[in-house]
């Protein structure tokens, strides 16, 4: 084990100074190099910092823009630092990590993160991984060859293997991963610009939307969406002389399980539980470098690819005990007046699904105070990142 | 379209299918410390011993999981099919991703047995049945 020595150094030091986002839609009608760049705009104008300022970008390996697309679509002159994190989901937590250690080892100043995609309109994840040509699958280690030949081609079906497996070992209800669902969107009802704003749903629509993979339902799934977020990450001494109240990050930390596998995801089923998220070694990881609990947790964005994810999230972070989170999300706990309000936009479930970029807008939103759905005197915000194959979270605190 | 055919030379896994082919079921295990390694690497990460091979398996095991899918995402996959996760009775620990047909009536644990497919391009699969029989149509 490494010393822990040199674990807390990035404490508090470094802030998110400026957010934005584009609309977030079905057909956003413009290239995903556009919203970018509309999304950077946007974090640039909220920070009051100009490209000027902007020396590093961080991006999404399973970003379709590069950073020297976006670098040259701003205008920046003197990019001089530039990272990549992934995969997919997991990123946006670790990429702010990314930042952190460029700015505190000097290598940049100012760090512009972001994720883009026409999720709805061109990409869509629903339609899985498989090979759009027939040819063999798999090789490479990536493992395919195990899995895709038998049927098992999307996120949303391993996920359904991992609800099905907690529903044996707990007893979890189709009830209880609705109350997720309804939480989200009660909190997309009242966020304007929310996919569902608009779109009220219950229990009993919930119950009734159709089976896709056993026993996950439409509406455990997120939306596919068109749009971009963009954050900009500096050290907490700069972020004092900008436009907006700074957000601290408190910590961030990235986490693999001991058994974790190769592959991208679905060799998950060989790990020596479905139902344990490496999510329990970023949590510990972080709670650790944050020097906070659970218990100070006031607000959270949990990743909602699937109602399931956030329920195994809830445990991994300790809101309630491996196998209880059914039961946690039934007594009322993560709605707006819960112990621990989630996903306060709606998140992917029902504002949007900007792949987990979505989720540090809107915890910076709560930190200063201006969501939509506000959480009252919120001073600390989790954010979790995508949980397979590895995963990342972050905690912000109001400076 | 076809059915998906799995890659059958890669370096690592295609020990794992020569041994299909033969209608073997095989794991690939470290002859120094015995970890059963799947999937598949030549290198042990248990014990860091590059002295690994195949090892063959009952090709008995227990339903560990399984989701059956209703939203078709592949025209050579037709809705509803069941894919099932079977852990081995013989290799604690060591699960495999099988289908069957339709909506089958499962419960955890039940007693799963290995058969062959041959996919559209020669390629032999193993996939998993109910040691019963046949899976009750619901």
């Amino acid at each position: 084990m490494a010393a822990a020595t040199d674990a807390f150094t990035h404490r508090d030091r470094c802030a998110i100074v400026g957010i934005g986002a584009t609309d977030f839609s079905r057909d956003s009608g413009r290239s995903e190099l556009t919203l970018a760049t509309q999304a950077a705009r946007a974090a640039l104008d909220d920070a009051g910092l100009t490209v000027a300022d902007i020396d590093g970008i961080v991006r999404c390996d399973f970003d379709s823009v590069t950073h020297n697309a976006l670098s040259a679509s701003l205008g920046i002159r003197g990019l001089s630092y530039w990272g990549e994190v992934g995969p997919g989901g997991v990123a946006p937590c670790a990429m702010v990590g990314q930042a952190i250690g460029a700015i505190l080892s000097g290598q940049a100043s100012t760090v512009l993160l972001y994720r883009c995609l026409n999720g709805r309109s061109d990409v869509r994840f629903s339609a899985g991984t498989a090979p759009t040509v027939q040819r063999p699958v798999g090789g490479k280690a990536t493992y395919d060859e195990f899995y895709i030949p038998y049927g098992l081609m999307t996120p949303g079906q391993l996920f359904a293997l991992m609800a099905q497996r907690h529903t044996i070992e707990y007893g979890t209800t189709p009830e209880q991963l609705g109350e997720i669902a309804l939480t989200c969107r009660a909190n997309a009802n009242d966020t304007p610009h929310a996919q569902t704003a608009g779109r009220k749903l219950t229990m009993s629509e919930y119950l009734a939307s159709r089976m896709i993979s056993a026993p996950l339902r439409l509406f455990d799934f997120c939306l596919e969406s068109d749009g971009a977020c963009a954050v900009i990450v500096t050290s907490a001494a700069r972020a004092r002389d900008l436009r907006q109240p700074p957000v601290l990050i408190r910590a961030v930390a990235q986490g693999a399980a001991a058994d974790t596998r190769g592959g991208m995801m679905y060799t998950a089923v060989t790990r020596k539980s479905l139902v344990e998220l490496p999510a329990y070694t970023v949590a510990s990881k972080l709670y650790e470098r944050a020097g906070l609990g659970p218990q100070d947790i006031d607000v959270a964005q949990i990743y909602d690819c699937f109602t399931i994810s956030v329920l195994m999230q809830l445990e991994a972070f300790g809101f309630c005990e491996p196998g209880a989170g059914g039961p946690f999300v039934a007594s009322g706990a993560i709605r707006r007046d819960g112990s621990v309000p989630i996903n306060t936009a709606g998140g992917h479930l029902s504002e949007g699904y900007i792949h987990g970029m979505n989720h540090i807008v809107e915890a910076t939103r709560q930190m200063r105070g201006t969501g939509a759905v506000q959480v009252a005197d919120a001073e600390t915000c989790l954010v979790t990142g995508g949980p397979f194959p590895t995963s990342s979270a972050l905690i912000l605190r109001k400076a | 379209m076809q059915p998906f055919s799995p890659v059958i030379t890669d370096k690592d896994t295609a020990g794992f299918f020569a041994a299909a082919a033969e209608h073997r079921l095989v794991v690939r295990s470290c002859e120094a410390c015995g970890e059963a390694i799947h999937p598949p690497t030549a290198h042990c990460p248990a014990c860091g011993s590059w002295n690994t091979g195949w090892r063959d398996v009952s090709g008995r095991g227990q339903l560990y999981s399984w989701t059956t899918v209703w939203h078709q995402v592949h025209p050579a996959y037709p809705v509803p099919y069941t894919i099932t996760v079977v852990e081995l009775q013989d290799v604690p620990g060591v699960r495999f991703v099988g289908r069957l047909s339709g909506e089958p009536q499962l419960k955890a644990g039940m007693p799963m047995s290995v058969f062959f497919e041959t996919t559209g391009d020669g390629a032999v699969l193993p996939n998993w049945q109910l040691t019963s029989g046949e899976a009750m149509q619901s």
